[in-house]
């Protein structure tokens, strides 16, 4: 690691290491899901979103344009879904 | 009463019960859970794994599973130790057979194939990441699929290989698959193959059968994963049949 961006890389997974969270607020695996990012406006799985999950939670980032999408933050009594990084996320209808 | 099908049921934290636990490698072990609600798993998906101190603090990781979804009611998370983890230590030194654990799963939609999806397959892992790959292999022999299949598995050293006897039986007695192992760090005396991390060079001569037809899975430490899935989209490879997942900054 030869510097912070080269440590912030090495950190992030990708956001399919956060489909049990995301599974619990939304009942559905949510991998497959696609978000538009608000930034860049390209379209990406929740799946293969950037992921840093070594904070007190997590966020979520575009993989083209590195604008946070989501973050997820969990307490003792409530989970915060904050996602003004997306532009909407579309999912198949349950079966 | 009319059995019923649970086709999505709720994902919800369950204890299962250790029934055996393995040594793989000096830093890696299996462990064997029996889940009182088993669901069969797509091979690629995980397990969430959930510790409660006495004081209420709560932790969880998520494990690859590395059993074929052909082994009904029971499960194996293969689990590197990472020294100053939260998790791994208390399962490689505290958990003993018979203990019980909360865990949640089958997770995760994304990286995932079954032989439904066809091939030629490619499989790219480096360290533990091999363990999601593993699960993909298994299922696939269990199934007797016969899709041209390569994987190529970085390690830093012989000691560091997990399943090395059971990738090379498999490869032994079917035609259709290969394994090309390389090792970073000290590769044995006698050895011919590759001794460095992965490159492009590697991966085109890896994946040159397959021309881009390959579906491609790349499971490893970030910057492995990285520098592999960036290598793929400079070589042209259609990017929608690439999947990653990137564990973070431990492994090989």
């Amino acid at each position: 690691m030869k510097n912070d961006a080269d440590m912030n890389t090495a950190l992030m997974v990708d956001g399919n290491a956060v489909a049990g969270e995301l599974a619990q607020i939304f009942g559905r695996d949510m991998t497959m899901a696609v978000a538009r990012c608000a930034g860049c406006a390209k379209d990406a799985e929740l799946g293969a979103l950037m992921a840093f999950t070594r904070g007190p939670g997590v966020v979520l980032r575009c993989p083209a344009c590195q604008q946070a999408i989501a973050r997820i933050v969990e307490t003792p009594s409530a989970i915060y879904l904050e996602a003004r990084g997306a532009t909407f996320l579309r999912m198949r209808p349950q079966p | 009463m009319a059995t019923e099908v649970l086709v999505r049921p709720a994902l919800e934290w369950q204890a299962g019960t250790v029934t055996a636990i393995r040594p793989e490698t000096h830093k890696t072990k299996s462990f064997t859970f029996a889940l009182p609600k088993w669901m069969v798993h797509r091979p690629g998906q995980h397990y969430d794994v959930r510790l409660t101190a006495p004081d209420g603090y709560r932790t969880e990781r998520s494990y690859s599973i590395a059993s074929p979804p052909e082994r009904v009611g029971e499960l194996d998370l293969t689990v590197e130790l990472i020294p100053d983890g939260e998790v791994s230590p208390y399962m490689h030194d505290v958990l003993m057979r018979g203990d019980q654990l909360e865990v949640r799963g089958p997770i995760g939609g994304y990286f995932v194939w079954d032989v439904a999806m066809g091939g030629p397959l490619l499989l790219i892992g480096g360290g533990s990441g091999v363990v999601p790959l593993m699960a993909m292999l298994r299922h696939r022999t269990a199934q007797h699929a016969t899709m041209p299949t390569r994987i190529l598995y970085s390690s830093r050293t012989a000691d560091d290989v997990i399943y090395r006897d059971e990738l090379d039986r498999m490869a032994a007695s079917d035609p259709a698959l290969e394994v090309f192992y390389t090792f970073t760090r000290q590769a044995p005396a006698d050895w011919n193959g590759y001794r460095r991390r992965i490159d492009a060079t590697m991966l085109s001569e890896v994946i040159k059968p397959f021309g881009n037809r390959a579906h491609i899975y790349v499971c490893g430490p970030t910057l492995l994963v990285e520098a592999v899935a960036n290598a793929l989209v400079q070589m042209q490879l259609p990017t929608e049949q690439i999947r990653t997942e990137r564990f973070g900054p431990t492994g090989a």
